[in-house]
């Protein structure tokens, strides 16, 4: 009885009537949390129009590259618009964005930051199947057993490679077995161009010398390193991946080189119908066959066709090596082609 | 006067029937989340029965497949006036993932029959079904009865 009585003075109050009547839900719980991933936001300023947003969509609705119009001062912009009935929130568009600052922000995602980067480890490594000859050395001392034989190949399992560079050291192959930092490819790219521009320099200032080369001789130059490291290192500050990248020139790089000796030339034109770029041109004026070295893909037709021996084609080797006195150098061989010369 | 009870009534208690018509069922777990005492739908007077006769809402999700298309308008056809259709995430808007080339999708579901809600989003938030629900919901229902 005396707990009937409470429940009615209990329910009788004007609080408890309060909240009865007005009930609602918690507004914290319909709040949207921080981490929720809403649709993605576009910031058309930023936008390259590269359209790597709309290939990555899995939604074929939902992303639409748009141009906006052309007017008297610049040409329009192309840049995506997000349709929310199409959209499925995943953030991929956000991931693939290339630009800094994004053009394409879609909440917090774990992708884009920094640590979480889709290659966890500074360098990659790859099995060159063309070089590779199967000794299956370095699948012996991966420690983590990354390195498997699938369908004939030796493949790396990136996933799990620890890039702890055992099977580099195992490889009885030069290049068979590459490590690729893969985080600085724009530098690394920068440094090909530098020493390979370099290289050509030195030899076409040599041009003289090289044309007067006796056939079946060599010709050899010598490049210090220190300069090109000095160079170099203002690209990037990590000097082992400097070494490395110019090593991998160096084993690689065949130069073929055209040398052109006017005084041998009689005019009589036949390599400017032959030349396939139109880098060989005849001035009428002053009766001379010129070549545009800008316009030449060094494909060798000129001094094929040439009966007067006008074009000479010779190779370049590299080779890193260190001088007499100790320091690093670029060895250039030059040698003269082996091709036939059409009579 | 009886209008006026009557959209008292109509506007406390509304019922839905929830249709999936062949989407990813992740909007109707959504649903089963406002029906979970952290929202608490019945809270608002609204009831899901996934009974279109008895239905003021119907519920549609999913981007109509091959074999919905004429089911969808047996059921729309049954459920008794005032009725308002909501057409919840983005299957029933544009068959979103599914609306791929060669597909037999045919969204959208407003094709089929008059949509007077769109929730966007895949799926959306239980908190934004809640609102596009209370938002058309009551006074549809109300000005809808009292037409006829």
């Amino acid at each position: 009885m005396s707990s009937v009585i409470w429940y009615l003075y209990e329910f009788a109050r004007k609080s408890w009537a309060e909240s009865f009547a007005g009930a609602a839900t918690d507004p914290e719980i319909v709040e949207t949390p921080d981490r929720f991933r809403d649709f993605p936001q576009v910031f058309p300023e930023y936008c390259i129009s590269c359209g790597a947003c709309t290939s990555a969509c899995p939604a074929p609705a939902a992303i639409k590259l748009i141009r906006s119009e052309d007017n008297t001062e610049e040409e329009g912009k192309a840049y995506p618009v997000i349709n929310n009935r199409g959209c499925i929130r995943c953030g991929f568009c956000a991931e693939v964005c290339p630009t800094d600052p994004k053009a394409i922000t879609c909440g917090e995602n774990h992708l884009i930051k920094e640590e979480f980067t889709i290659i966890p480890v500074a360098k990659s490594y790859i099995i060159d199947d063309y070089l590779c000859i199967r000794c299956k050395k370095c699948q012996k001392v991966c420690p983590v057993n990354c390195i498997n034989e699938i369908e004939n190949k030796m493949e790396v399992d990136q996933s799990q490679c620890i890039a702890c560079g055992e099977c580099l050291k195992a490889c009885p192959v030069k290049g068979a077995l590459k490590a690729i930092s893969a985080s600085t490819i724009q530098e690394q790219k920068e440094i090909i161009n530098l020493t390979v521009n370099t290289l050509e320099q030195l030899i076409e200032s040599k041009r003289d010398a090289i044309t007067k080369l006796a056939p079946e001789k060599l010709f050899k130059i010598e490049l210090p390193l220190e300069e090109l490291l000095e160079k170099a290192r203002g690209i990037i500050s990590d000097e082992e991946l400097i070494m490395e990248t110019i090593e991998r020139i160096t084993d690689r790089l065949k130069m073929r080189i055209i040398t052109w000796d006017d005084d041998k030339c009689q005019h009589c034109q036949l390599c400017v119908k032959e030349c396939p770029t139109g880098a060989i041109k005849y001035n009428d004026e002053e009766d001379v066959v010129e070549r545009d070295t800008q316009k030449c893909i060094r494909c060798s037709t000129c001094y094929q066709t040439c009966p007067f021996g006008v074009a000479g084609y010779y190779i370049a080797k590299f080779l890193l090596d260190k001088s007499e006195t100790g320091e690093e150098e670029i060895l250039i061989t030059l040698k003269p082609a082996e091709l036939p010369i059409r009579g | 006067m009886l209008n006026a009870v009557k959209d008292v009534i109509r506007k406390s208690s509304i019922h839905v029937c929830l249709i999936n018509t062949g989407g990813c069922n992740g909007c109707d777990i959504e649903v089963v989340a406002l029906l979970s005492p952290r929202y608490d739908l019945e809270q608002y007077g609204i009831y899901v029965h996934n009974n279109p006769r008895e239905a003021d809402v119907i519920l549609i999700t999913g981007a109509v497949s091959e074999q919905w298309r004429d089911k969808l308008i047996r059921i729309y056809n049954k459920a008794p006036q005032p009725k308002i259709v909501v057409a919840l995430g983005n299957c029933p808007l544009t068959g979103d993932v599914f609306n791929q080339e060669g597909c037999s999708v045919y969204a959208p579901v407003s094709d089929f029959i008059p949509v007077d809600a769109e929730v966007s989003g895949c799926p959306p938030r239980p908190s934004e079904i809640l609102a596009a629900i209370l938002a058309v919901g009551p006074d549809a229902i109300a000005a809808k009865g009292r037409q006829k």
